[in-house]
């Protein structure tokens, strides 16, 4: 399958989750997986899903710009992805706008997880 | 292990936009045959065609003003994984650039690092 569309899926999943399902994001990280969310470190799935579910909003939209992706290494599956897009919260008139990175591990399903993720916010 | 993958990708960062900023020639030094750069959605392969797409960047001089820097260790193998957000002045240009811009290191064998991805964007505002 095309790295591209592969990554272009992933993001829409990841967002999707994130946006509707917000604890079910635990199936994207496992034990090895790294979150450092605005210059906070965080491993492993439960400290993860538990960060994310406690950010101080209920509802959130993210309105995805680009998405740039590549291969981590010759060999090994494994996918870079860097996002940039708007995040909407309910309630709050203006979007904020971040970028993310995401190393995109393969599973023996034939899926992906998420080792490394990176998330900022971009201020003007 | 951990402040140790962050001093090597502030270290990194440090080197990376000085020399950006006053011999960009010397890239050639940070990439191998198999890295990878997308620029504003502009994909190339290699160090020679990533020293040539920097170098043809249409601006004698910039200066890169490094905001934040996250890293992480990307694999038992050693890599890191580093993510920058900053501003990029150009010369003759009076607003600043936003910019973030993501890389992954690799050890050599020589006990230093080379860039095997690499990925720019502006952020507009």
């Amino acid at each position: 399958m095309d790295p591209d569309a592969v990554a272009k899926a992933f993001v829409e999943h990841y967002y999707s989750t994130f946006d509707t399902n917000r604890v079910s994001l635990a199936n994207l990280y496992q034990d090895n997986s790294m979150l450092t969310f605005e210059g906070q470190k965080i491993q492993g799935t439960q400290n993860i899903v538990a960060k994310l579910t406690s950010l101080p909003f209920q509802r959130c939209k993210h309105v995805i710009t680009t998405v740039d992706c590549q291969p981590s290494a010759p060999t090994g599956g494994g996918m870079v992805v860097f996002v940039s897009g708007n995040l909407q919260l309910a309630d709050e008139q203006h979007a904020l706008k971040f970028s993310q990175m995401f190393h995109l591990m393969p599973t023996p399903q034939g899926s992906f997880y998420v080792l490394n993720d990176i998330f900022r916010l971009n201020y003007a | 292990m951990e402040e140790q993958v962050e001093n090597v990708g502030r270290s990194f960062v440090d080197h990376y936009y000085h020399l950006f900023d006053t011999d960009r020639a010397s890239f050639s030094t940070l990439y191998q045959s198999h890295s990878m750069m997308t620029f504003e959605g502009h994909k190339v392969l290699g160090v020679d065609q990533i020293s040539a797409k920097l170098n043809q960047l249409p601006f004698d001089q910039c200066r890169h003003v490094i905001s934040t820097i996250d890293s992480q260790p990307s694999s038992s193998a050693g890599g890191i994984m580093v993510f920058v957000s900053g501003s990029l002045q150009l010369s003759g240009e009076e607003h600043l650039l936003r910019f973030s811009q993501m890389f992954h290191l690799v050890p050599t064998p020589q006990g230093s690092f080379f860039v095997q991805n690499d990925i720019f964007r502006l952020n507009y505002g």
